[in-house]
């Protein structure tokens, strides 16, 4: 990156913006950078920073904490969970666990882990005892979990999948009549991964600047300034700020670990409903250590309830990028992170989480 | 969860290397990186536990320094 971000400001301030331009993120990590940094205050204030499905704890569909909670319930297991999926609450009545965190407070063997190695060593350590890993991810998570696979796991350890693409969320929004939005920063790590070329079509098919960006301010002002600049110049590509760590066609080992060992499926988003191919399934290959298969009863089918979060919770807004995350009547009244309502108030990469660790506060 | 923190290799044994960042050392996965040739004192990105892109020193270093500030920013009253 050749400019420090006081340069892009400066460069950023030059342009002759006239109208409202909005950029929507769809990272979680992006969020965090231009919250921390603060670099909405310090753009112009036309360009408008949208906090888009960059969450993936947050869409992790209901019915599948749900189960793991449920599993983790009734069965001689140890469920593992990446630590910001703990604390997510569920649908059920007050006198019934709402959350994993509850559900250990109420005896199950519950264990947060920060990496899918710590999940192999656990099962290894203890060959006697089943172990659960209930792994929600985008891209860049679920990658690591499908090589975990492809590297092969013992028997007593198996996989409860809510792996999510990230790209057909935005592609959902693009083909519907509000997008809301007139530019697209494209996830820097899952583009690490996947290649850029995935948010081709955000160009291609729709006409909307867009650019790769990293976690630096540098690299997120540096890619704000090629989405506008697109946009005045009536140019549009997919621009890659942040070609340190994006190759053309990403990460070749990785991708072929998802190849073998997972499938794209249709899948649930929690508060959005189901979008199509958008998800991660084992491979028939990999059908024994696949949690849902191995547990079928937990599987339940009238759990199924697309669409819900809990009452006055505007987390689908928020994810979708409908409304800012003070914009919701909950925040900051009855939803803080110490005593979240939805899921955008408990993970790391929630918008409303992020924002309030910034200083946001309700209106 | 998508955080790449900047390693540097200090070890390789087959798949797995021991990385240090600002002295904290983490075993890590190279399973991701089959395709590159990696050896000691290379620089690795890091998400929960595997490497997923090799990085050149001097982007280590920067991304280091931004994070370093971004740390300092974090005040975890605020998150209360």
């Amino acid at each position: 990156m050749s400019l420090t971000a006081k340069a892009w400001l400066t460069q950023l301030r030059q342009l002759p913006l006239t109208e409202r331009f909005r950029i929507m993120n769809v990272c979680g990590g992006h969020e965090r950078s231009i919250t921390q940094a603060g670099l909405r205050g310090a753009l112009p204030t036309q360009i408008e920073l949208i906090p888009g499905p960059g969450c993936p704890v947050c869409v992790c569909p209901e019915e599948d904490i749900y189960q793991a909670i449920e599993l983790a319930l009734n069965e001689e297991i140890t469920l593992l969970a990446f630590g910001d999926m703990l604390r997510v609450p569920v649908n059920v009545s007050k006198q019934q666990p709402r959350s994993l965190d509850q559900a250990h407070g109420a005896g199950a063997d519950i264990r947060p882990i920060a990496s899918p190695i710590e999940a192999l060593k656990l099962a290894k350590s203890d060959p006697n005892r089943e172990f659960v890993f209930f792994a929600a991810g985008f891209e860049t998570t679920t990658a690591p979990v499908a090589s975990l696979l492809v590297e092969g796991i013992p028997d007593n350890l198996s996989i409860l999948l809510s792996g999510r693409l990230t790209w057909p969320a935005v592609s959902m929004l693009l083909e519907s009549d509000t997008p809301g939005f007139d530019a697209l920063v494209a996830p820097g790590h899952v583009a690490t991964v996947m290649g850029p070329e995935e948010w081709q079509f955000v160009v291609e098919k729709h006409q909307l600047p867009a650019a790769v960006a990293g976690f630096t301010s540098e690299s997120l002002l540096a890619a704000t300034y090629s989405v506008c600049r697109q946009s005045l110049e009536d140019r549009r590509f997919l621009d890659n700020c942040y070609a340190e760590l994006v190759k053309p066609e990403g990460n070749p080992s990785a991708r072929a670990h998802l190849s073998a060992a997972l499938e794209v499926v249709d899948a649930n988003w929690r508060g959005i409903g189901t979008i199509p191919q958008s998800g991660f399934s084992l491979h028939a290959d990999y059908a024994q250590w696949d949690a849902r298969l191995r547990y079928p009863e937990y599987d339940k089918a009238d759990r199924k309830r697309a669409g819900e979060m809990p009452a006055g919770c505007d987390c689908a807004q928020v994810v979708l990028g409908k409304k800012y995350p003070n914009q919701c009547k909950l925040y900051g009244t009855a939803c803080v992170p110490r005593n979240p309502v939805g899921p955008c108030m408990v993970s790391d990469e929630g918008a409303c989480r992020i924002w309030w660790s910034g200083g946001v506060r309700p209106d | 969860m998508c955080l790449g923190i900047p390693m540097q290799i200090k070890e390789i044994d087959g798949f797995t290397a021991r990385c240090e960042a600002k002295g904290v050392e983490r075993e890590v996965s190279l399973f991701m990186l089959q395709h590159e040739a990696l050896a000691t004192d290379d620089f690795v990105v890091v998400h929960v536990g595997y490497a997923i892109q090799k990085v050149s020193p001097q982007e280590a270093q920067s991304a280091w320094e931004i994070y370093d500030e971004m740390l300092t920013k974090m005040d975890p009253q605020t998150d209360a």
